[in-house]
């Protein structure tokens, strides 16, 4: 299948906005740190999943009979639909609450819906690929791997916030570096797992076997995208600012554009792994 | 149930692509796009033991049928006949249902951007005609009818072909309707 432009970029910025959100929420109402980031985190989170949204909507022929979906609640585009919106109206409701200086449990119960909500929205985004007619991404890794990749690129725009705040904290800061590290640690791992699925995937084809990936022409998406900005070059990052307990903001900014990058790469190689059981047109 | 369907006699196609033309021709499938192509298997082997066959591909009317599974509108839908239509009024063109059919057999209209595919030529059934790739077929491989039905040409002909010698694509749940007849004496099938 060739790269559906608009869906790599829809599920990268809902990534994004979703993984921004999510770590937000953890660090400052789970933990009650830098509460400084609230609002501009939410606001992030909020304008990504607006763009996701939009370039979701390039990929219709014809976006203006979308309503016909809300008569099937089941399918993959109607899910996503919905908890883009419904995340979407929380993350609202939370930056009133914010601005209403409403009490902290208000703002930590709000944000803790938006958080299950956005983990749920970044699951389904991977899950709606997950099909028997494609053997490439008929796994639940897939979905999984799409939340990891949310995870990294929130815990970079955390940290982003977080050196651009003139309060923020050296422990705060190491603790999102050390959450950072498990995030691509875990992400490694789903990657290597995922390699192994479709090593094992039934009716092998060259169009999606690990030689394509691993020394054909997915090779540079692979590791130069996948492996190189997505998880050497953040670890390198993300390993220097807890040796050197600071983080400069340019090197933060890098980190954000590589696993953002990455992202690209990681669903651009999905689209193009994606033939079906038999491809006769 | 009813499940129309269409069974291709490999042993009898000669490959002239008559069959992808009319079908072009009645339901005007622009440049570009394909409800029917005839495809090339093999050859394989070496010589002098070599093998090699046409495989007419088009919608396999699956039972069920996966693109009408996830599709969001509604817009893929099972006839009460059995075979799998899209109704283009309430296509999005989200290219959901393309990518759930295990065989590439949906195409997507770049002029009216919605999915097409083989209709089993309802429009031409509907006056008692036969699908246009089935009257232009001089090889008359082609066959068209109610597979669940024993007394219908469809599963006459299988009948008489012998199970052996009834060939199906892979099913990974979407149970394909369409059957293919071919003798190891023509070819052996690849799966
Ligand atoms: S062959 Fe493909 S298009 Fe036809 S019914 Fe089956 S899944 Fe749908
Ligand atoms: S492209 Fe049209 S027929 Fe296919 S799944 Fe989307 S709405 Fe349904
Ligand atoms: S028209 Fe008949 S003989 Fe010719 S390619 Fe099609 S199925 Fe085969």
């Amino acid at each position: 299948m060739s790269i559906q432009w608009p869906l790599v970029f829809f599920t990268l910025f809902i990534g994004l906005g979703c993984g921004t959100f999510v770590s937000s929420v953890i660090l400052t109402e789970w933990y009650g740190k830098a509460k400084q980031i609230r609002t501009i985190s939410s606001i992030l989170a909020i304008v990504s999943i607006g763009v996701g949204g939009m370039s979701s909507t390039l990929h219709l022929g014809h976006p203006e009979r979308m309503f016909g979906a809300l008569g099937h609640p089941t399918s993959g585009i109607f899910m996503e639909s919905t908890m883009s919106f419904l995340l979407g109206l929380t993350i609202v409701v939370y930056l009133l609450a914010l601005r209403r200086n409403a009490s902290d449990a208000t703002c930590k119960m709000i944000g803790t819906i938006g958080a299950v909500l956005a983990v749920g929205l970044a699951f389904v985004n991977g899950d709606a690929y997950v099909m028997a007619s494609i053997p490439a991404w008929n796994t639940w890794i897939l979905p999984v791997l799409y939340v990891a990749s949310a995870a990294v690129m929130g815990c970079f725009s955390i940290d982003m916030l977080l050196v651009r705040s003139e309060d923020a904290d050296i422990t705060t800061l190491a603790k999102v570096n050390r959450v950072t590290l498990i995030a691509l640690i875990i992400q490694a791992i789903l990657i290597v797992a995922y390699l192994v699925h479709i090593a094992i995937a039934p009716y092998p084809d060259v169009t999606r076997s690990v030689t394509r990936v691993l020394a054909g022409n997915l090779a540079i998406l692979f590791w130069g995208g996948m492996v190189l900005l997505g998880l050497v070059v953040p670890t390198a990052l993300v390993t220097k600012f807890s040796r050197k307990n600071n983080a400069p903001l340019t090197s933060v900014k890098f980190g954000l554009v590589s696993v953002l990058v990455a992202g690209v790469a990681f669903r651009a190689l999905m689209f193009l792994m994606g033939s079906s059981i038999k491809q006769f047109f | 149930m009813s499940q129309r369907t269409m069974v291709v006699d490999l042993d009898r196609c000669i490959g002239c692509k008559s069959c992808e033309v009319a079908c072009k021709q009645e339901n005007g499938v622009i440049l570009g796009c394909t409800w029917n192509k005839v495809l090339t298997v093999g050859p394989t082997g070496t010589y002098p033991n070599i093998q090699m066959y046409y495989l007419p591909t088009m919608c396999q009317e699956c039972k069920e049928a996966q693109c009408v599974k996830v599709c969001p509108t509604g817009a893929s839908y099972k006839g009460e006949d059995g075979t799998v239509l899209i109704d283009k009024e309430k296509c999005i063109g989200c290219r959901y249902c393309m990518m759930a059919c295990p065989y590439g057999v949906r195409t997507f209209n770049e002029e009216t951007k919605v999915v097409e595919k083989c209709t089993l030529c309802t429009q031409l059934q509907a006056v008692g005609e036969q699908p246009a790739c089935v009257k232009n077929c001089p090889a008359g491989c082609r066959f068209v009818g109610d597979i669940d039905d024993p007394n219908s040409e469809v599963a006459k002909v299988i009948q008489k072909a012998g199970n052996e010698n009834v060939h199906v694509l892979p099913d990974v749940g979407n149970r394909p309707s369409a059957r293919y007849i071919l003798h190891s004496k023509t070819a052996t099938w690849k799966e």
